[in-house]
C-alpha cells in the first residue's frame, strides 16, 4: 500500500498528542534555499554580513534568521506523515504564532494535538483539526499553530482496496 | 575632481526597497509584483526538503486515483510563495513575523499554475514593547493565472518605524 493504514480520519482521537519521530537541522538549503525560491527578498533570511553587524537590533540575532515560513513548513512537514500522509486536501491554518527566532544549525522537533474531529460533506472523509508545535534543540517553542485537514475514511478507502485487489 | 570623489562608492545613490509602518495606512491595498509560475521542480524540491510526506505532491497515479489531472502543488508552497510576493511591499523594511490567522486553502493549484499576490491593511498599532516598531496585520489574497482565489490568510508582523 502506498499509504499508511493507521492514520486514516477513525485512528484519530481527540485529546491525543503525538510525538512525531523524526527532527531537521536547518541548513542553508531550507532557509536561504526556499526563501529565495518563494521570492521572499527580506536580506534578514540571506544576508550573514548585515546579519552579523546589526543583528536587526536584537542581542543575540547575529546570524541569518530562519524565515518563519519555512518553520511553518517544516514543523508541519515534520508531522505530514503521521497527520496528512492520508488527507485528501488541507483546508485551513488559523493562529500560526512563531514563538523564538530560528537560526541555521538548530533542529526542529515537531508535536501534535489532535483538538477535533468532525464529519465533512463528503461521506468518505473527515475534517480534523490539529494543533501543532514545534520545538528546538533547546526545548523551546519556536512555533505553534491550528491547522485543518479532510482525511480519508478508513471505511471508504481501507474497502475499496481490498474489494479490488 | 577629487579621488574620493571618483570613487564609484562615493557617487552611489542607495536604491532603497520596502516600506515602514507609517506607509501603512488602515485600508491600503499592495497589488503585489511579479507572480510566480510553479514549476514541477519547485514543488517536489519544496516537498521533500519540508519532509512532507503526502504522495498527493509526489506521485502522479496516486494524485490521479484520488481525482486530480496532475500531482498537487503543496499548500504549504502556495502559502509560502503568495507570502514571498508580499514581503517587499510589506515587510521587507524589518521586523520579526508573528503569526497568521485564518488562512484557508480554497483551491487546488496544479504544476504551471501561476501565482500572484495582493494585500489590504487591516490593522496597525504601536509596538508597547518596542517603540521604534509598530505591529501591523494584512489580509493577504492568493490567486491563480485565472483570478480564482486560492488562498486567503492575514498576516501580523513588527514593522519598522522610519525614525525607529
Amino acid at each position: 500500500m502506498l499509504t499508511g493504514s493507521d492514520n486514516y480520519f477513525e485512528d484519530f482521537q481527540i485529546g491525543q498528542v503525538l510525538k512525531h519521530a523524526r527532527g531537521k537541522t536547518m541548513c542553508e538549503q531550507d532557509n536561504v534555499g526556499i526563501t529565495l525560491q518563494v521570492l521572499n527578498t527580506a536580506e534578514a533570511h540571506f544576508n550573514e554580513d548585515i546579519m552579523q553587524k546589526n543583528a536587526m537590533g536584537r542581542p543575540g540575532w547575529n546570524s541569518r534568521l530562519q524565515f518563519g515560513g519555512v518553520t511553518i513548513a517544516m514543523v508541519i512537514g515534520l508531522t505530514m506523515q503521521d497527520t496528512g500522509e492520508n488527507a485528501l486536501r488541507e483546508l485551513a491554518l488559523d493562529k500560526i504564532r512563531l514563538k523564538s527566532p530560528v537560526f541555521h544549525g538548530d533542529t526542529l522537533y515537531a508535536y501534535t494535538e489532535v483538538l477535533n474531529k468532525e464529519d465533512s460533506d463528503r461521506e468518505d472523509a473527515g475534517v480534523v483539526t490539529f494543533k501543532h508545535y514545534g520545538v528546538n534543540q533547546k526545548d523551546e517553542v519556536v512555533f505553534e499553530g491550528e491547522r485543518q485537514v479532510l482525511v480519508k475514511r478508513k471505511s471508504h478507502f481501507l474497502q475499496e482496496i481490498r474489494s479490488t485487489r | 575632481m577629487t579621488e574620493a570623489e571618483a570613487d564609484f562608492r562615493a557617487r552611489a545613490t542607495l536604491v532603497r526597497k520596502g516600506n515602514r509602518y507609517e506607509d501603512m495606512t488602515e485600508g491600503r491595498v499592495f497589488e503585489h509584483h511579479w507572480g510566480r509560475t510553479i514549476s514541477a521542480g519547485d514543488n517536489a524540491a519544496f516537498t521533500t526538503q519540508t519532509l512532507s510526506f503526502c504522495p498527493l505532491y509526489f506521485n502522479e497515479p496516486y494524485a490521479k486515483s484520488l481525482g486530480h489531472r496532475q500531482i498537487l502543488v503543496n499548500p504549504m508552497l502556495v502559502f509560502n510563495t503568495v507570502f514571498g510576493l508580499s514581503v517587499e511591499d510589506l515587510s521587507e523594511g524589518g521586523g520579526p513575523f508573528l503569526g497568521v490567522d485564518d488562512c484557508r486553502f480554497l483551491e487546488s493549484v496544479y504544476i504551471g499554475d501561476t501565482l500572484t499576490a495582493r494585500s489590504t491593511v487591516v490593522g496597525r498599532r504601536a509596538s508597547k514593547g518596542q517603540p521604534g516598531f509598530g505591529i501591523v496585520t494584512w489580509h493577504t489574497e492568493g490567486f491563480n493565472q485565472n483570478d480564482d482565489q486560492v488562498i486567503d490568510f492575514h498576516r501580523t508582523n513588527l514593522v519598522r518605524r522610519r525614525e525607529g
